[in-house]
């Protein structure tokens, strides 16, 4: 334990999270309410949230290299869980995503998303020294493949783009050259406009849906964005007040605990609500990008710097969503939404940021 | 501790991560944009978007008013129709519950738990039956978890108390109670109160706009229940309620506004005069196509009408038109096979013969004609002798000019002549009237030589008196689609027959034929005006109108529109109050209501006009045939119509005139009774059909109109058999035994009266 100090230990960045959780807690019980299947998901998710923040701790007093070493059997464990879930998993949504383990849902494809950023680490600081040709570009996307696949094969297109954008963006902070970006992104795009015929008919309608809404539907497809929207934009400036929210309360706004939890936060805290929100989730990217900075060592800086992409994407995304701007996907709020998997696998993030900033390069004497 | 120094390039490039900040800043700024176009600067919209999703407005239904006839005895009610509806939201979690609920309400209902799938369950509306229970829970389960499904309607009492008994073993399960019409005398006075249906298309968006819901609130089609339809519906209430997304009521938003029950109406039929009348006239049908055609189902007498009224006030006490329908059968929906057959009949048991239908009026119409003779002088007095022998040769010219010759002279026959080829002889007037003598009146009304010079008393001055009479204008009853009547003259022949009039038009008009048409209650009004020594009562079937407390209301009613008025006080920007009218049903405020509108409630008896006091009777500069009006307007002389009197008088007590065998041997009366009988030819498309129009022997509705006591009228009834033959056989019957039935019951009421 060499080096361990809690004085580096960023105690702003702890506190944002368990402030974002929270107040997460706290909306998860206004969009609840009165709801009696869903009675009690705000204790869990507080339960959840204090759990994560041990696990926080926990992780920070671990070196995080720890990881890196036994990055072989958590990589293959991972794997395997991710194969059963075609087989084992729950049929829910059409989507299988689930282990249940008692009254707890697992869902490891959240936690798949930490193990390719570990594995990314590693394979970015042995390779840091490589040069940056083809065959260093597909080596890193096999190590990635390796788990996205089975998650593809969910199918659960969300987490497969959330880790593609983790993996481009550990690619750029590794030194990827342009011409190399160029030739990624015309494949992308070759694979996106082929890949839309594989997609599942609800995946392809929510794409369409998207790109050109149909105006006389009422129901269905638009109808949960349309009232997110209404939501959103009859909170006006200080919000219709915490439980008071008539979208929310009502339950026009519909999976308001999850997706759409941004869009409740708006209804009942106004744009107010929505700013701080914003503003929570900007200072704990902020905080990841400045652990990046301080690391150590390439495998440092990059789980830094993936924890900080992962929670980026998902916010912005989960906002996005919320705001019309994209098409559904499904990609929770980072601390707010409801979801265990979900808070624990990004309080584990935050918990190997935590370990790296612990252990940053010391310039003082 | 140290550590070798190693640059940061070393880990990263930090442009790189310039780069990521940029894209980080670009989606911030993109997102705050969304936020603050949402939020700050299309906030009203959303809230309005908002406020629309959890708004609700619920329509609370008014109870349509009552009717009662004249001696407070119900006519049309409202009663309950239940309905057994499940509603999803309110079923026990348990699907073992929910199973066993189903298949006790499947025994007690026969709906079956399954049956068909939810798709096919969308195609069926409510209450039609087709879908399972489990179907059609499952459909309303996701559309509106709150909302009752109905799963079978209109079940009897009983089965909806068993509901209501284990209402608390059935979570879900309830009874629905709708109000619907009920008609206890049914077909007995279906002709005058109507039926109910569903809000026509027509008139949906003004009637929602009043507070209406189409397709749930029903609307009057015919009778009573269609005229006075403003008066009968009264004014739905409102709550405006806050939903969530399954549609349970959440709080009222507003104050709800409760529900004005519509306005109780009495009407001045007598249900026991009526069930007379309708008994007398079916009687005489029944007796006279047993005795043409046996049992052999062949109709003589397809229909019939009879009608009893108070002269002195016009109030109907009776009003039987026959064939009549069940309304009752139209109180839940309009059966589409039974409308079909009622309206494919050709006997149109849906028409209101009293006043929807135009017949011949036959000699009845000689009233007229006998006023007119005598006021204007045709004859120097009623004494003056007529010579009305079986048949006379007539001139049927074209024009003024056109000679008497062989071709033109046809004989014109006296009902009389069948039976005695002689006549009638030698006669005053007042026997022309009793004996109903077609020779006599062919002679006054068209002129004949020397005898009756100046060519008698002529198409156009005839026409004035049978309007004053209340022949050719509907009457403005409280009764929808009444027809006018039509009282011909030259030139209407001219532009409806492109023909001119002729002389034997003249006389044939004047006994009430030809193209003179007239409704079974003109005939009662023209007969009702001699009762009444000339007065014409507005004839009506309302009594009065009362609220749902018991408090008599003041309304007029306008017959030419169907409007319904009542007094109003509207206060103006200076804070005068002045008296105006409010229309029932729009709220239309108004100064003064349309012409010719009068007052139905409280009772008071409106005169239309007094022929011996107001001028009614416009005379005419005639020159060659042709009359101008002059614009002056006369009385008739009191005098020529108590001789007018006199004769229908002498109808009954002269042991020749028409109504001396029924009044005096069939059905002897104690009371003093006087009449005309009526015996019109016709040949329309249905005798046509029958092939019954045989030249000399055409077929012939029969007519009576009779009035007693002679001396202080208070009824006066009339009656038409279609096809009947001949008036003084067939209607006469008819009318002295619901005078019988009149006298007997108001014997009764004063017995009754008396020993309360």
């Amino acid at each position: 334990m060499r080096g361990l100090s809690w004085r580096n230990f960023d105690f702003l960045l702890f506190g944002a999270v368990i402030l974002a959780s929270a107040f997460g807690a706290m909306m998860i019980r206004s969009a609840i309410a009165g709801n009696e299947t869903l009675a009690g998901y705000d204790t869990r998710q507080t339960y959840f949230a204090l759990a994560g923040s041990a696990v926080i701790l926990l992780l920070a007093s671990i070196d995080y290299r720890y990881w890196l070493s036994i990055h072989w059997p958590i990589y293959i464990g991972v794997m395997v869980f991710l194969m059963a879930l075609s087989g084992l998993g729950q049929a829910a949504f059409g989507a299988q995503r689930w282990f249940q383990v008692g009254t707890l849902y697992v869902q490891p494809t959240e936690f798949a998303k930490i193990v390719i950023i570990l594995v990314l680490a590693r394979y970015f600081e042995k390779s840091q020294n490589d040069p940056r040709d083809l065959k260093w570009l597909i080596k890193s996307l096999l190590w990635v493949w390796g788990l996205v696949i089975w998650i593809l094969l969910q199918p659960n297109l969300s987490n497969v783009i959330v880790s593609m954008v983790i993996w481009a963006g550990l690619v750029w902070m590794s030194g990827v050259r342009i011409r190399q970006i160029v030739v990624l992104g015309l494949v992308f795009l070759v694979v996106a406009v082929v890949g839309f015929r594989f997609l599942q008919p609800y995946q392809q309608a929510r794409v369409l849906n998207f790109v050109q809404p149909d105006q006389t539907a009422r129901q269905g497809a638009v109808y949960n964005v349309q009232q997110a929207l209404i939501a959103i934009g009859s909170g006006g400036l200080f919000g219709e007040g915490y439980g008071h929210g008539t979208q929310t309360q009502l339950r026009f706004l519909k999976v308001r605990q999850t997706d759409f939890i941004f869009s409740a936060t708006a209804e009942e805290f106004g744009i107010i609500g929505a700013i701080i929100i914003i503003l929570i989730e900007a200072f704990i990217i902020w905080r990841c990008i400045r652990a990046a900075q301080k690391a150590r060592d390439v495998s440092g800086a990059m789980i830094a710097m993936g924890v900080t992409i992962l929670l980026f994407f998902q916010g912005a995304a989960n906002i996005a969503v919320n705001l019309n701007l994209i098409p559904v996907s499904g990609l929770p709020l980072p601390f707010i939404s409801y979801g265990g998997s979900g808070l624990m696998s990004l309080m584990i993030g935050v918990g190997l940021v935590e370990s790296v900033v612990m252990r940053h390069k010391e310039l003082e004497f | 501790m140290t550590s070798p120094a190693v640059p940061r390039s070393s880990r990263f490039e930090t442009w790189r991560l310039f780069v990521i900040y940029a894209v980080i800043f670009i989606v911030l700024v993109v997102l705050l944009g969304k936020l603050l176009s949402l939020q700050v600067f299309g906030g009203r919209n959303w809230i309005d978007a908002a406020v629309a999703n959890y708004t609700k407005e619920i329509s609370i239904p008014a109870a349509r008013g009552i009717i009662y006839d004249r001696n407070g005895y119900v006519l049309v009610r409202n009663i309950a129709s239940y309905n057994i509806t499940i509603t999803p939201a309110n079923l026990p979690n348990d699907n073992a519950d929910i199973q066993r609920i189903y298949r006790d309400i499947s025994t007690l209902t026969g709906i079956p738990v399954n049956s068909g799938t939810v798709e096919q369950a969308k195609l069926y509306a409510p209450c039609v039956g087709g879908p399972g229970i489990s179907q059609l829970v499952d459909l309303g389960d996701s559309l509106a978890p709150y909302s009752p499904v109905e799963i079978k309607c209109d079940v009897s009492q009983d089965v909806a108390r068993l509901v209501q008994e284990h209402e608390s073993d059935w979570p879900g399960v309830s009874v629905e109670v709708n109000p619907i019409r009920d008609y206890p005398t049914g077909s007995l006075t279906a002709d005058v109160i109507g039926y109910l249906g569903p809000i026509p298309a027509i008139l949906e968006p003004q009637l929602t706009a009043r507070g209406f819901v189409a397709n749930r609130d029903k609307y009057g089609y015919a009778g009573i229940e269609l005229s006075l339809q403003d008066v009968l519906a009264g004014q739905n209430g409102k709550r405006v309620v806050q939903v969530d997304v399954a549609g349970q009521e959440i709080r009222n938003l507003q104050p709800p506004v409760a529900a004005q029950p519509g306005y109780n109406v009495t009407l001045t039929i007598d249900t026991r005069l009526q069930q007379a009348a309708e008994a007398s006239l079916l009687r005489e049908i029944n007796y006279w196509n047993t005795y043409f055609y046996g049992n052999t189902g062949q109709i003589r007498i397809s229909s019939g009408v009879v009608m009893a009224m108070n002269p002195k006030t016009g109030e109907i006490l009776a009003m039987v038109s026959y064939p009549t329908y069940q309304n009752n059968r139209m109180a839940r929906f309009i059966p589409y096979t039974y409308y079909q057959q009622l309206s494919q009949d050709p006997r149109h048991p849906l028409l209101n013969n009293t006043i929807q239908s135009e017949y011949p009026p036959g000699s009845t119409f000689k009233l007229a004609a006998a006023n007119g003779v005598l006021n204007e002088g045709v004859i120097s007095s009623p004494n003056q002798i007529i010579n009305a022998p079986g048949q006379i040769e007539l001139c049927n010219v074209y024009t003024p000019n056109e000679p008497c010759g062989p071709n033109n002279m046809h004989p014109f026959v006296d009902w009389i002549y069948d039976t005695d080829p002689a006549g009638f002889g030698q006669i005053d007037f007042y026997h022309c009237i009793a004996y109903s003598s077609d020779v006599c009146f062919y002679k006054v009304g068209g002129g004949f030589g020397t005898e009756i010079p100046n060519g008698g008393l002529g198409i156009f001055r005839l026409g004035e008196y049978a309007r004053a009479l209340g022949y050719g204008v509907p009457s403005g009853i409280e009764l929808p689609g009444e027809a006018s009547g039509l009282i011909p003259d030259p030139k209407w022949k001219r532009i409806t027959q492109g023909e001119n009039w002729s002389t034997g038009d003249t006389y044939i008009a004047t006994v009430g034929q030809g193209y003179v048409l007239a409704t079974p209650l003109q005939v009662l009004m023209s007969g009702e005006t001699m009762a009444n020594s000339g007065k014409l009562m507005q004839p009506t079937i309302v009594r009065q109108v009362t609220d749902s407390s018991g408090n008599v209301q003041t309304v007029w009613y306008s017959p030419s529109d169907s409007t319904q008025w009542m007094p109003h006080q509207s206060v103006d920007a200076q804070g005068n109050v002045h008296q105006d009218w409010i229309e029932l049903g729009s709220g239309k405020i108004a100064n003064q209501m349309p012409a010719g509108s009068y007052q139905i409630s409280p009772f008071v008896p409106n005169v239309k006009w007094d022929i011996t006091k107001d001028p009614r009777i416009g005379t005419f500069t005639c020159e060659a045939g042709n009359c101008i009006p002059t614009g002056q307007y006369k009385t008739v002389a009191p005098n020529v119509v108590k001789e007018v009197q006199a004769g229908m008088r002498m109808a009954v007590t002269d042991p020749r005139g028409t109504l001396h065998a029924a009044f005096v041997t069939d059905y002897p009366l104690p009371i003093a009774v006087a009449g005309k009988t009526g015996t019109a030819e016709y040949c329309d498309d249905v005798a046509l059909a029958a092939n019954r129009c045989q030249y000399g022997q055409w077929p012939s509705h029969g007519w009576t109109l009779a009035y007693a006591p002679y001396e202080n009228p208070e009824i006066v009834v009339a009656a038409f058999m279609y096809n009947g033959g001949e008036g003084a056989i067939v209607a006469a019957p008819v009318v002295a035994r619901v005078m019988q039935a009149y006298f007997e019951l108001k014997s009764i009421d004063q017995a009754n009266a008396g020993g309360g």
